[in-house]
């Protein structure tokens, strides 16, 4: 199944990013398992992990990951200064 | 020709209500023209504004040429309307042209400010007296047209005050008009016309606006009935007030370290209490022209007077005048030797105002002194770790007032003070070496060859700066001295190499490492806790004096490593604010850059602080 982006609604001040707004705005995110988008190279990692045959490394397995962005945001804060968020939220997500 | 007569119209707009079943014959509105002598006698056309075919209804109704009357020229039928209303409409807009001029004429085209008359024309017949409200039969709701007059003109009448379409509605009534005002005002009521009539002459420098009051007063057997409603009559400007100086007419002009193309000098100052209007642009009233009276080249080519205006209102009474500004300016870089005094006349000329005295002429004394190059009379000492890093700043050179210069460059550089040394001692001068932004007069010293600072047989160095002008190439020079301190850490002799210090995220990790541009050797940490997006953010710096200060300076921009916190002209992630030019104004928590790339963040982990449960803890143990 294509993975699809959920969507939450959020005040601007919720993201953490220390800008203080009352604006808010929907932050869509990708979350989904990506098992059926794993191939070989996945399985012999896993199995290598599994087996402790890798010491300390654990390479990234397949994830599910935006591959588009949504357009840019912008808001107004408390002092009347604009700011524009870039790539701040999903628009298609992927198993990358 | 037109222009040459002041016959025009008061109001731009006239409105009134048409209504079906008007007979032919009844009088609808009256138009004034304000007049320039006794004598004159305006004639009244109706027109079309373009060549293209006049309006059908346009020939229901008839201008008195002498009177200004407009009244119908056919009964209104319903069919009248029916012809007009594709749309089913209740009331159908009716627009017309007047004109005015000072004799007869057979033309029919419109000429400028010809005003409109916008008639509404009602698909009812006309309301019964019984039917009719008081103020409607005093004055029309709908007229909201402002009289303007010109200033200096004859007086005369400028509105009809009494509805001609309700004149016989109520024929038991008998209505009458009169004006008052709070302040003394020369307006009143032509009782056998019922026109509102301007008395005097008006002055605009005296009051631009009269506020009056119309009441309107309606005689039945029974009663006596007073309608208000308020009129604010403009007054129009002419030129009729020379320029004048308010204080001096000459300003004394030094030019000295500003000396570049488009720097301005002096103000002067012109005084004019007529109004001088910006819209349309093409209009010439009120407006000045100044002649450079001087005929010597030089001045010519080297200097012009640049004016402008601006309205304001007048402390006495808040009448609107025009403040005339004239300044000085340099029409090209003047050498840095150039050195000379002269006088600049400059005469202003109010071409409109017709009197003799239009005119006043304004005095620069200009002083032009010789930029003396040289170098402030100190000993230059700069102290240095042979720890330092490449790039480490060292210190700054300047000739003396560079920062006011403007117009010429100087430029630096290093010179060995003894040009027969050895060569050994040559190499020892590769150590530092001198940089400079395009625009910016310091010149930096900074690090330029590590190895040749940690030798031990480079003792402490002296080098000659000199600054050089580029135009005229006169040269100025200091000797400047660079104490290293005596001992070169054999630690850090080794070829390590030197990272950016901006990578590092913690104070630890950023504290014990090596950094490039970094003048003891070690990066800097700046620990800031304040909350929010902040100018003050907490970041890893090869030297908290010049990085971050949210200016890319001339070493800095040597390498995009060396303070990619002001220098970066990539996205930052995070919250942040822009640098104007490039780099991080104001950042959210810490900032660090990887490469050119910089990340804003606030650490989740938040600082251990002992509360008063810990304290307790601490306590019992």
């Amino acid at each position: 199944p294509r993975l699809l982006a959920k969507e939450v609604h959020l005040n601007v001040t919720d993201l953490g990013l220390g800008y203080q707004t009352k604006e808010e705005l929907i932050f869509r995110y990708c979350s989904g398992p990506c098992v059926e988008a794993e191939t070989n190279y996945d399985k012999i990692l896993n199995n290598l992990t599994h087996n402790k045959k890798l010491d300390k490394d654990t390479p990234s397995r397949t994830c599910c990951r935006p591959i588009s962005f949504d357009d840019d945001l912008s808001f107004l804060d408390d002092n009347v200064v604009y700011h524009t968020l870039k790539k701040h939220s999903a628009r298609k997500c992927g198993c990358v | 020709l037109e222009g040459a007569t002041g016959l025009y119209f008061p109001q731009s707009e006239y409105v009134e209500t048409v209504y079906v079943g008007q007979l032919a014959g009844t009088p609808i509105l009256q138009v004034h023209a304000m007049l320039d002598s006794d004598s004159e006698r305006p004639r009244f056309y109706l027109c079309g504004i373009n060549s293209l075919r006049r309006p059908a209804h346009s020939s229901w109704f008839n201008l008195d040429v002498n009177t200004g009357i407009l009244s119908l020229n056919k009964t209104l039928e319903e069919s009248d309307f029916a012809m007009l209303n594709r749309h089913s409409w209740p009331v159908k807009k009716l627009v017309l042209h007047a004109m005015v001029l000072p004799n007869l004429t057979k033309k029919s085209q419109c000429i400028k400010h010809s005003p409109r008359v916008t008639l509404d024309f009602v698909n009812a017949s006309l309301p019964h007296c019984a039917q009719t409200d008081m103020k409607e039969l005093c004055f029309s709701h709908r007229d909201t047209a402002i009289p303007h007059i010109m200033e200096n003109r004859f007086p005369g009448a400028l509105r009809q005050l009494r509805r001609l379409t309700r004149l016989h509605v109520c024929p038991n009534y008998t209505i009458s008009y009169h004006v008052e005002s709070d302040t003394p005002a020369p307006f009143a009521v032509d009782e056998n016309t019922t026109e509102l009539v301007v008395t005097a002459a008006l002055d605009r420098e005296e009051s631009e606006r009269y506020r009056l009051l119309l009441v309107c007063t309606v005689r039945t057997e029974t009663l006596i009935t007073k309608v208000e409603t308020s009129l604010d009559v403009f007054v129009n400007d002419e030129d009729d007030n020379a320029p004048y100086v308010n204080g001096t007419d000459t300003a004394d002009i030094i030019i000295s370290f500003n000396r570049t193309k488009g720097g301005s000098f002096g103000t002067l100052f012109i005084f004019d209490r007529d109004l001088t209007p910006i819209f349309p642009i093409d209009q010439t009233h009120n407006r000045y022209v100044g002649t450079l009276l001087n005929k010597d080249p030089w001045i010519k080519e080297t200097f012009d007077i640049k004016g402008s205006f601006s309205e304001m209102k007048a402390a006495l009474g808040g009448i609107r005048e025009t403040v005339h500004v004239y300044q000085l300016v340099l029409k090209r870089n003047l050498y840095v030797t150039e050195n000379r005094t002269l006088q600049l006349d400059y005469l202003v000329n109010d071409i409109t105002y017709p009197g003799l005295e239009g005119t006043v002429s304004l005095h620069f004394n200009v002083t032009i002194l010789p930029v003396h190059m040289r170098f402030a009379n100190i000993t230059h000492m700069f102290t240095l770790t042979r720890r330092a890093s490449l790039y480490a700043q060292v210190g700054r050179v300047c000739v003396e007032n560079c920062q006011q210069f403007d117009g010429f460059r100087v430029t630096y550089r290093l010179e060995l003070p003894d040009k027969n040394a050895s060569a050994d001692v040559q190499s020892c001068y590769s150590a530092i070496s001198i940089t400079q932004a395009e625009d910016e007069m310091w010149g930096l010293l900074y690090v330029n060859d590590t190895e040749a600072l940690r030798r031990p047989e480079c003792q402490d160095l002296q080098y000659l700066v000199v600054a050089q002008e580029e135009h005229t190439l006169l040269e100025a020079s200091t000797q400047i001295h660079i104490i290293l301190d005596a001992q070169a850490n054999k630690a850090s002799q080794g070829s390590q190499q030197s990272l950016s210090c901006a990578e590092n995220r913690q104070r630890g990790d950023c504290e014990s490492v090596r950094g490039l541009g970094a003048t003891t050797g070690r990066c800097q940490w700046r620990q800031v806790t304040e909350k929010g997006i902040s100018e003050n953010y907490s970041t890893c710096s090869p030297d908290l004096r010049t990085c971050p200060d949210s200016f890319c300076d001339a070493v800095e921009s040597k390498d995009s490593s060396i303070c990619p916190q002001d220098c970066t002209k990539k996205s930052v992630i995070g919250g942040h604010e822009r640098g104007l030019r490039n780099g991080i104004q104001a950042g959210h928590g810490t900032c660090y850059c990887i490469s050119e790339k910089c990340f804003c963040e606030k650490e989740d982990v938040e600082e251990v602080i002992c509360d008063d449960m810990c304290k307790t803890v601490i306590a019992t143990a």
